[in-house]
């Protein structure tokens, strides 16, 4: 194949390659950085903590306590479940949240929890939590990528290409990573 | 070229539909549960030892959640107060918020980890911060022996 060709497809392949993943490189790169922060915050999640008192329910038998909590609380959603933690320590799990109590003090936790709008499903798929359907999905544009990288390097000939400053920069990129890991791996 | 994006479009649209109308019974996380028996926990917390880098099974209520990674689960024994602390690998599998409160089925190997009379005090003080009692280290005076499944697979049915 003549190289005037083989620039041609390239750029064609780069193109219509580009467009396609213009979605998905969206979605992994904002969840990227959420995710690499997940240290400092919750990138799935809200939370919410609210703290009030009831009167005492006091320490009995679980039996007895249980529905003398649930009565001062005033739930008025389902309960999923409840937990008795320890002497003093009851849990109620609610969707979406739920109340640790106090039974001696009367002091309630109330957490609460939603997904944050968007966030959520752009993480859930950059971490491809669904799993089957996805791979395929993420496989396909790990492909395309590779396609874009390596067409990427021929489309432009002369000083800003491969020869010039584009092979500079190209270098770069892989320099980066390569002195990451010998660094990483020196310091144990 | 045109068919190439055509195809490569709708290669993707069939993969969206099928993650749409993925099966949303149960939740299985990771390799999900294959160990033939389901033990109790109050069994497997009376003689830790002995369980020690066998495959166990476990069954009970989520009542605690990693809230930083989805890294771990708490499930309830079936004797009050007690629970066992499943731990998976950071991003292998991420257990949501929404489980707890569920029924979850859990297996994983069950590990012992022998602290250090630092870590053992670094424990007993967080534990002491959580459950709001004041703590003196000098009260601490053995190593700690910390117990719990290294997770492999769940499967959570939500109610």
């Amino acid at each position: 194949m003549e190289m005037r060709t083989f620039r041609k497809w390239c750029r064609t392949f780069h193109r219509e390659l580009g467009f396609l993943a213009v979605g998905l490189t969206l979605v992994y790169a904002i969840s990227g950085i959420a995710i690499n922060h997940a240290h400092h915050w919750d990138a799935n999640y809200e939370r919410t903590v609210e703290r009030f008192t009831i009167e005492a329910p006091g320490t009995g038998p679980t039996a007895e306590i249980e529905p003398v909590v649930l009565e001062r609380l005033a739930i008025e959603v389902p309960i999923k479940s409840t937990w008795r933690a320890g002497e003093t320590e009851f849990q109620v799990f609610l969707e979406g949240g739920g109340f640790d109590v106090n039974l001696a003090t009367g002091e309630v936790v109330r957490h609460g929890f939603s997904k944050r709008p968007l966030l959520f499903d752009l993480n859930f798929m950059h971490l491809n939590s669904g799993k089957a359907p996805w791979t395929g999905i993420a496989d396909v544009y790990g492909g395309m990528l590779i396609v874009m990288a390596l067409t990427g390097i021929f489309l432009v000939r002369g000083r800003k290409g491969l020869s010039g400053r584009g092979g500079v920069l190209m270098a770069l990129g892989f320099l980066l990573p390569i002195v990451f890991a010998v660094v990483s791996r020196g310091g144990g | 070229m045109r068919f190439v994006s055509v195809l490569l479009v709708s290669i993707l649209v069939l993969l969206m539909a099928g993650a749409v109308l993925a099966d949303e019974g149960q939740t299985v996380y990771g390799e999900g549960v294959s160990a033939p028996d389901t033990m109790l926990v109050s069994e497997l917390l009376t003689n830790p030892d002995q369980y020690v880098g066998k495959t166990v099974r476990v069954k009970g209520t989520a009542v605690g959640v990693c809230a930083h990674r989805g890294c771990w689960i708490s499930i309830a024994s079936d004797t009050e107060g007690e629970t066992v602390r499943v731990k998976v690998k950071d991003g292998v599998i991420v257990f949501p918020p929404e489980i707890m409160g569920d029924m979850v089925v859990a297996e994983g190997v069950w590990t012992a980890n022998e602290l250090t009379m630092e870590q053992t005090k670094e424990v007993c003080a967080a534990q002491a911060k959580e459950e709001g009692k004041e703590f003196d280290e000098k009260e601490v005076s053995t190593c700690m022996t910390m117990y719990q499944i290294s997770g492999t697979g769940a499967v959570v049915a939500s109610k």
